[in-house]
């Protein structure tokens, strides 16, 4: 063997071994990213808590399944990627586990929701500031907490499918769904999964949910309702009228509201803002028999406020229209009277007023020249 | 004070004032400024709402209360002038002793014609004028007109429901969109045509003093005082 043929072996021979080497840690690293992450504490957990029978006696008398069903734990959101038991259940890390001291089964949820804060915190300071967070601290321990809304185990995406929202809010506003349900909005929510309508929180706001009663709330909400409604393209796909925001704006109502939106927001007024005339949970389509604006009831919306306005009121009313002919003729002339009629009186002063002060100084000059 | 030649002493000629306007019709103009001033101050600011002074004048609802109230209380007090006006000119009627000297002629188109004739340098002599020359009784009926529009208009933005009960819906809209705009044509007319032609063509004050001089009258006036001098009993 000469030296030069050894040196060509080691070559070779160092060559298949780094290949060897690459495609062993590409073997090696790969299949640990294509599987889920390994869960190790879930597996162990479940081979007690898998039992559907397991339960405990509260000392409220209510009975807790200690049961997790591994189906909810496959649909979850959590679960997939990896988090464990123990990441919620933070005080228990081994076997037997430390005694509870949860008097109810609500107690137990007011204690473990508080863990979501951890990895979610925007999200859990903002629910700090909502209304339900305020009921909470009134004492209403049914005040919802982020697992009322989201689920535990279970926990899966709140808006899939999207009626899902709405949903989740009627487990408690039982009232209120129903109307929304016959509404244009929920109906085509609830019945075709519209994806343009409101769902609740598209108004009331996700986990800062504010009360809607107050005075803010009030003078905020043409804006609010102006967010789709003023949307060219969105009410365009509904053939339905995108100005009527700006010429809401310009009415007796809408002015009176902005003032007091720019200047006084956290003071009453009565003016009128969109819900008290299309109504607020129950809007309906305005041609809809049961519409509060339908032409048959415009007369009794409008004596809400208006108690003693006689059948000839609802003409007054322009509605969200602009000036025309056919709808609002007396408007029509006017605008066009004066629409010739001011240039005409301003153009009409000034130049025979010009005309006048020219004369006269020429006038002037001449008779100071003589 | 009672004739409308109100001197008799031949020396002083010069001095001799004519009644133009009496007390009363004083009166009525103090009132119709001040009042209408009020009416233009307190509507503009609910009208141009947005500009930055209007947003001080209206800077807490009892404010906005109490330049409704101001106007308000204003459009009453002109509305009680009208009355007493109209009711002044009906009283004359009857007695058959309102004076025409503001109804517009024949006379006053010509006279017009005249001045613009005059105003584009085809004529060198002005026209001679009455008591009441064109332009005076253009301003006389625009406002008189402009507030019954305004007056009418308001009472019906002020009172809707009232309104509706006899008069179509449609007219509440057309009501405040033509008071909202009248208010400015006619600002705007005062402006620029009455100021003009009272404080800036002469200062003519006689609306305040209730007298116009003899130069005055010579000058502005010319057909009411050949009338007035040449009356026989005047004779010189």
């Amino acid at each position: 063997m000469t030296p030069k043929t050894f040196h060509r072996q080691v070559f070779w021979l160092t060559a298949a071994g780094i290949l060897v080497l690459l495609i062993s840690i590409f073997f090696a690293v790969s299949p640990v990213n294509a599987k889920p992450p390994f869960q190790e504490t879930e597996k162990y957990c479940l081979t007690c808590h898998g039992d559907s029978t397991l339960s405990m006696t509260l000392p409220s008398g209510e009975t807790l399944s200690l049961y997790v069903a591994q189906d909810d734990l496959d649909h979850s959101l959590h679960s997939i990627v990896g988090i464990e038991c123990e990441a919620c259940h933070n005080n228990i890390s081994e076997y037997p586990h430390p005694k509870t001291e949860f008097e109810t089964k609500r107690d137990l949820s007011l204690a473990y929701y508080q863990t979501c804060e951890k990895c979610h915190s925007v999200n859990y300071e903002k629910t700090q500031d909502s209304m339900h967070a305020q009921a909470a601290a009134a004492g209403n321990a049914n005040a919802p907490v982020c697992t009322d809304c989201h689920g535990s185990h279970d926990v899966s995406p709140s808006n899939e499918p999207r009626s899902r929202i709405s949903v989740t809010c009627a487990k408690c506003h039982t009232e209120i769904v129903e109307p929304y349900r016959q509404s244009v909005h929920g109906a085509a929510l609830m019945k075709d999964e519209n994806p343009d309508v409101p769902v609740c929180t598209t108004c009331h706001g996700v986990h800062n949910i504010q009360d809607p009663r107050t005075n803010q709330f009030r003078v905020d909400q043409p804006e609010m309702c102006a967010g789709c409604h003023a949307d060219q393209n969105l009410m365009d796909k509904y053939g339905l009228s995108a100005d009527v925001y700006n010429i809401y704006k310009r009415s007796w109502h809408g002015v009176d509201v902005s003032v007091y939106k720019a200047k006084w927001p956290t003071i009453w007024h009565d003016s009128a803002v969109c819900s008290d005339c299309h109504g607020i949970h129950d809007i309906r389509a305005t041609g809809d028999p049961a519409s509060m604006v339908n032409k048959e009831n415009l007369l009794a919306t409008c004596q809400k406020c208006h108690p003693s306005a006689g059948p000839n009121w609802t003409d007054a009313w322009t509605g969200h229209n602009e000036i025309s002919l056919e709808r609002t003729p007396f408007l029509f002339y006017v605008e066009k009277f004066y629409g010739s009629f001011t240039p005409f009186i301003l153009w009409g002063c000034v130049i025979y007023v010009i005309l006048q002060i020219i004369r006269s100084t020429v006038d002037r000059v001449r008779s100071n020249r003589s | 004070m009672s004739g409308k030649i109100t001197n008799s002493t031949p020396l002083a000629r010069q001095e001799r004032t004519f009644l133009r306007f009496s007390v009363g019709q004083r009166w009525e103009h103090a009132i119709l400024l001040l009042t209408g001033l009020v009416l233009l101050l307190t509507g503009l600011p609910q009208k141009y709402r947005e500009l930055s002074i209007s947003q001080d004048l209206l800077s807490n609802p009892g404010q906005i209360f109490l330049i409704r109230q101001t106007h308000h209380i204003a459009a009453i007090v002109l509305s009680l002038l009208v009355m007493v006006h109209l009711a002044r000119i009906l009283i004359l009627m009857s007695r058959r002793s309102l004076p025409g000297d503001l109804l517009p002629t024949g006379q006053d188109l010509r006279d017009a014609w005249h001045m613009l004739q005059y105003l584009l340098f085809m004529r060198k002599d002005k026209p001679k004028f009455g008591r009441y020359n064109f332009e005076q009784k253009v301003t006389y009926w625009f406002v008189f007109f402009g507030i019954a529009l305004m007056g009418i208009s308001g009472f019906i933005v002020w009172f809707p429901v009232q309104a509706t009960q006899f008069l179509p819906g449609g007219v509440v809209p057309a009501a405040k969109l033509a008071h909202s705009t009248e208010s400015v044509v006619m600002a705007v007319f005062i402006v620029i045509w009455h100021i003009y032609h009272v404080h800036i063509e002469r200062l003519n004050l006689s609306i305040f003093t209730g007298h116009l001089s003899e130069k005055e009258m010579r000058d502005f006036h010319e057909k009411e005082y050949e009338r007035l001098t040449n009356r026989p009993e005047e004779g010189k």
